[in-house]
């Protein structure tokens, strides 16, 4: 068993070097396909992320009435509360609604209704946070309540931004997949050519009685360490990549929200790394499947 | 120990290689198989370690039925037999022990084992001095002769040549000839295709002769013919 395995190791020791361009090229492939799909994983994940930021950000306006009582608009809030999939309900009255305005126009309050007209014409309403994105234009189709005036909500920008994020999840998805398969590709060519180039040498081996399972063996490890070490590669690449681009990013668009957290990178880089040794593993398997008859 | 009961074969081409054989050779024989080229002699040979399945007939060597070998038991059979072949089959960037030891090597011998039967095989033809040599540093009969000490290596119960002396001088071929005898004499079975007329008949060996594809004569102590 040891001797199996010392000369396993040795063989494919001796195969990087008689075939090193070979080995590279092998490398250099699986490090491409990698640092893609890392880099399509970490946009995917940052993407998803923005996408949530922004859909937990939607809420519901609802507009009241004129001339509620205190104790009518308390019971509306409380009946809003009970609704399935209302998150939150906040009460802006038409007084704090006037300030929120002129904050953002910069006047002052007294000028402002002067220019409307004397009177605020603000109505009082709620802010309406649901749980799910998605249950939006269902919680507002149930707003209808008796109180209310009006309901409003971003629908066409929630649909499309759902749509958008959904599109993206696919095209990331085949993206990958699309990678992954030329990687294996090109791993399994490579180890075709590798036992192409050793073919009299597993000739004999057959002839002597040496078994399938043991000629198998060096190539399969072969290209599980050149998918490794590929997969090492990439996985270094992509870190310190990723690790400039957040530090950069939050320098220079401080508002747009980057994932930085530990755990997610590592598991990326981690899985960077295993993806390297699977696709070396798969694509030497494939090309060992059906080389040995005789 | 090796039985051949009608055996034919046809390669995928369309060529009669081999026209119902029926051959018994026991343990310890020593036996020529002579006949033109074109004969069939390489095709019986490759019969016996399956390198070929035969077309029709049974193969059966030490009660093993080559024919229903399975395919992941070829090997094991294989591990039973030794093989010199025409073109040598060395490995052209290993050394003369090297190139020994690699039979060893890889059915999962011991190192220390592989390192003391290739000494000692390579000692038995001779060639313990050029053991670091690389094999196309050698001439064609140490190369022989290394192609030799693989195939005993493994102390197999059945050596098989194929033409073992077909490129060499009179006086090397005599040289490969008394290894041969030699391993015989240690009861090893020895089966030997060749075109060598004088060896064969100064040997005073069973004698089988084949013919496009037929056996046409199976002589104890016999002489080789009126062949080319
Ligand atoms: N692999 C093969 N495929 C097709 N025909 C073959 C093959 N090997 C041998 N033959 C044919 O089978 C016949 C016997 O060949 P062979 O066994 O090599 O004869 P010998 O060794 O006696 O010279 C010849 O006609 C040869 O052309
Ligand atoms: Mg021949």
């Amino acid at each position: 068993m040891l001797n199996t395995l010392r000369y396993i190791l040795r063989e494919t020791f001796n195969s990087v070097k008689r075939n090193p361009w070979l080995s590279m090229a092998s490398i250099l492939t699986v490090m491409v396909s990698l640092v893609i799909l890392g880099f399509s994983t970490f946009f995917l994940i940052n993407a998803s992320n923005l996408a949530k930021t922004f859909e937990s950000e939607l809420e519901i306006a609802v507009f009241l009435q004129k001339n509620m009582t205190v104790q009518q608009i308390k019971d509306l809030q409380a009946k809003i509360e009970q609704l399935p999939g209302v998150a939150s309900v906040l009460f802006i009255s038409q007084d704090q609604a006037l300030v929120e305005i002129s904050q953002i126009l910069g006047g002052d309050q007294s000028n402002i209704i002067a220019d409307l007209g004397g009177t605020n014409p603000l109505p009082d309403k709620f802010t309406v946070k649901v749980i799910e994105a998605q249950d939006v234009p269902n919680v507002a189709g149930q707003l209808a309540l008796p109180g209310v005036n009006k309901v409003r909500y971003g629908q066409e920008f929630i649909e499309q931004l759902l749509k958008f994020t959904e599109w993206l999840r696919w095209v990331g998805i085949v993206v990958i997949i699309a990678f992954a398969v030329a990687s294996i590709v090109l791993i399994s060519i490579n180890i075709k050519m590798n036992v192409f180039s050793r073919r009299r040498e597993i000739q004999i081996m057959k002839l002597v009685g040496a078994s399938n399972s043991f000629i198998r063996w060096p190539f399969f490890t072969e290209g599980m360490i050149l998918g490794l070490i590929g997969g090492g590669l990439a996985a270094i690449i992509v870190g310190f990549a990723y690790q400039w681009l957040v530090l950069y990013i939050q320098a220079t668009v401080a508002f747009l929200p980057v994932v930085h957290n530990n755990l997610i990178f590592w598991q990326v880089i981690t899985g960077l790394f295993l993806s390297g040794m699977a696709i070396g593993a798969i694509g030497s398997a494939i090309s060992l499947r059906k080389f040995l008859q005789v | 120990m090796i039985q051949l009961t009608n055996v034919s074969k046809i390669y995928p081409n369309g060529a009669r290689a081999l026209v119902d054989i029926t051959i018994n050779i026991g343990k310890g024989e020593f036996v020529f198989l002579v006949g033109p080229s074109g004969a069939g002699k390489s095709t019986l040979i490759r019969l016996l370690y399956r390198e070929e399945a035969p077309t029709r007939g049974q193969v059966v060597i030490n009660n093993k039925n080559l024919v229903r070998l399975k395919d992941r038991e070829v090997p094991y059979h294989r591990r039973n037999i030794g093989v010199i072949f025409q073109d040598f089959k060395l490995l052209p960037n290993k050394t003369v022990l090297e190139n020994v030891a690699f039979a060893l090597e890889v059915i999962g011998v011991s190192r220390r084992e592989v390192q003391r039967r290739s000494r000692e095989a390579t000692e038995m033809v001779g060639l313990a001095e050029k053991e670091k040599s690389f094999s196309h540093q050698l001439s064609g009969g140490e190369q022989q002769r290394v192609c030799v000490a693989r195939a005993i290596v493994n102390n197999p119960a059945l050596l098989i040549a194929d033409e073992p002396t077909g490129n060499l001088d009179h006086d090397t071929a005599w040289g490969i000839m008394d290894l041969l005898k030699s391993i015989n004499k240690l009861g090893t079975t020895v089966i030997m295709a060749t075109h060598a007329r004088e060896i064969v008949n100064k040997m005073q060996k069973r004698v089988i002769a084949i013919e496009s594809g037929r056996m046409v004569r199976d002589e104890e102590k016999g002489v080789y013919g009126n062949y080319a």
